[in-house]
């Protein structure tokens, strides 16, 4: 009928993805959990607010981000829908779910002496990949590391209005607005590090300006988001300083790079030079630094990225392998990396999704609210968070 | 008349196959999207249900049209709503602004509930559904006018409207509202909340021109007359 047609026009839904890891186990750990679990005032709410102290008991359970965390942990990382969310309830919560929790034990068992290991997040459209992105970058938050979170990789490589050419190197070109923003938003999450970080190396920007080492990386950053001319460079010093930095034993601070839409490194721009001819992504400054952050030949931190078809450019709306999205140069580059696959909600999930939009009023059809219309939405959605989302705004 | 010719009628299929038109051979019967009606067990069907279902099985049924659906969310009046914002027989474009109309409506509320104090929460109404309907029950006018000719002149007389148009009158004035006194940058979606919202809580342009009609007939009382039906 119409409504199904409309619900189908923004997804092509596929068959479910089967998470390689089973589920089997998971199901032992909730019948044991249930009887464990203390008394919450609601099914489909936790109390633990912590990422780290989150188990596979919570799995389905929406965790509260504190307020005050919101803004300098996520000036930029979440989806638009999911913003508007946040500002409609007057409350940040988050589902935890098994990627999210098995990427943060990885994150607490790995070896950090170690080269850093890669973690890759795919699945069908729609199936929560960037909200376990930010999920794990919470966690990484509270943990006192240092937050490098690119919102998306596919922004850089389109739509830019001014592509300087530069200066470091001739046959480069600079995005002096992406960078100077991504600059700002960086020193809104990191505020405790710029201080404390010194330069190991001396920068010469024009004649005139340098920064000297043993500088704080603070002044670095500040001079990026002032000079906008040269902030791509900037960018480019500053991951350079972090990759040195992070495995160092004295002081040492570890590293999470957050990368959603890390195929657009690989591939094809719409961008072109001034003769009309195409611009390849490496000679794009900001994504030639990228390539040799994701790079693992530093210790001391992580990378976890996420595929991300939404924002891609000239791939069909149906990939969502990493083979597909990556490409052979970028699965090459990305190769060896731990896969993470997200799948769509399990019944538990939806329940909890479910109750909570009935507890925040959100459902207000009054046939919303029976069995009938549960019914349908699972059919509707076919239990892809964010086609979910999308029918009960309406509804 | 159908009634008779259906006797004399048998189920002939043209040359060229009509599909999904809307003239039909009246031989054809209507199609029944509501799931209940084929939930009822056999044994509690009345004799005529009996005699239909019988009858079903050996007429041609007509296809359903896009807009049927045995949906629970299905609204009969939301759908003409629809079909009187489309353009070009694009529904598509004229669903999607009412969806977002709707979800806008209620994020707006459900803003307005969370932040209100305890007191104030139970009369905020959040259902955009229930504001959408009180207000097109807010726009529709309750008397019309009508040209009427006497003597040479052309007099506006009040009349009686019927419901069906009544309710056509306060969509028209709405969606036709929403086009004409927006900014140039304000998207549809978010003119018509703002007009529903305000319609709900009986202010803005709709309920002042229905408000403007009441009184022109109001003023053309002494030709009540005119009218002879």
């Amino acid at each position: 009928s119409f409504e199904n047609r409309l619900a189908f026009r923004w997804f092509w839904l596929p068959e479910p993805v089967r998470p390689l890891h089973g589920s089997g186990c998971g199901q032992q750990q909730e019948a044991v959990g249930m009887e464990m679990r203390p008394e919450t005032f609601s099914i489909f709410r936790t109390q633990e607010n912590d990422p780290d102290c989150q188990s596979e008991q919570h799995q389905g359970q929406y965790y509260t981000v504190p307020p005050s965390h919101f803004h300098t942990v996520f000036p930029h990382g979440l989806p638009p829908r999911y913003q508007q969310q946040v500002k409609t309830f007057n409350e940040g919560c988050v589902m935890v779910r098994q990627p999210a929790l098995e990427l943060i034990s990885h994150l607490k068992r790995a070896d950090y002496s170690k080269p850093t290991l890669r973690y890759l997040l795919y699945g069908v459209k729609g199936s929560g990949k960037t909200m376990s992105l930010c999920h794990t970058v919470h966690y990484c938050s509270t943990q006192g590391w240092l937050v490098l979170h690119i919102p998306d990789a596919h922004l850089w490589v389109k739509n830019c209005k001014e592509l300087l050419p530069s200066s470091y190197h001739a046959s480069r070109f600079d995005q002096p607005i992406q960078a100077s923003n991504w600059l700002r938003n960086f020193r809104t999450t990191n505020e405790n590090f710029l201080s404390k970080i010194k330069l190991r190396q001396r920068y010469v920007w024009t004649k005139r300006e340098s920064t000297e080492e043993g500088q704080p990386l603070g002044e670095l950053v500040d001079m990026g988001v002032s000079r906008v001319k040269s902030s791509s460079d900037v960018v480019g010093a500053v991951l350079k300083e972090l990759r040195l930095q992070a495995g160092g034993t004295e002081g040492g601070f570890r590293l999470a790079v957050a990368v959603d839409g890390v195929n657009g490194l690989w591939g094809r721009t719409t961008l072109k030079k001034e003769d009309k001819s195409p611009v390849a992504p490496e000679e794009l400054t900001l994504v030639h630094n990228l390539r040799k952050m994701i790079n693992n030949d530093w210790c001391g931190g992580a990378v976890i990225a996420t595929l991300s078809q939404t924002g891609s450019l000239y791939a069909p709306s149906s990939a969502y392998l990493p083979q597909e999205l990556l490409g052979e140069e970028g699965f090459d580059s990305m190769d060896p990396f731990i896969p993470v696959p997200v799948s769509l909600y399990s019944e538990k999930e939806f329940e909890s999704c479910y109750l909570y939009y009935l507890d925040r009023h959100w459902l207000q059809h009054p046939h919303s609210q029976t069995e009938e219309g549960k019914k349908e939405l699972i059919f509707l959605s076919n239990r892809n968070p964010s086609v979910l989302e999308r029918l009960c705004a309406f509804l | 008349m159908a009634a008779s010719l259906t006797g004399l009628l048998k189920p002939w299929t043209p040359r060229v196959l009509l599909v999904r038109w809307s003239r039909y051979n009246p031989y054809y019967l209507e199609p029944e999207p509501r799931k209940e009606v084929y939930h009822i067990p056999e044994t509690e069907l009345t004799p005529e249900q009996k005699e239909e279902r019988e009858l079903k099985s050996v007429r041609p049924i007509k296809a359903a049209t896009n807009s049927v659906t045995s949906s629970v969310f299905n609204d009969p009046v939301l759908s003409k709503f629809v079909n009187m914002m489309m353009k070009d027989g694009d529904k598509i474009i004229a669903k999607g602004i009412i969806t977002q109309t709707l979800e806008n409506m209620k994020r707006k509320q459900v803003e307005k509930y969370h932040k209100a104090p305890e007191g104030k929460k139970a009369e905020t109404e959040c259902n955009p559904y229930a504001i959408f309907h009180q207000a097109l029950e807010n726009c529709k006018p309750v008397i019309g006018l009508a040209s009427i000719q006497k003597g040479g002149k052309f007099y506006q007389v009040p009349i009686p409207l019927t419901d069906d148009r009544r309710r056509f009158l306060a969509m028209k004035w709405m969606i036709t509202e929403c086009r004409d006194n927006k900014h140039r940058r304000t998207l549809m979606y978010e003119k018509l909340s703002q007009e529903l919202l305000a319609a709900f809580s009986k202010e803005g342009n709709v309920v002042k021109r229905k408000h403007e009609l009441h009184k022109m007939a109001e003023s053309n009382r002494a030709y009540a007359h005119y009218r002879w039906w």
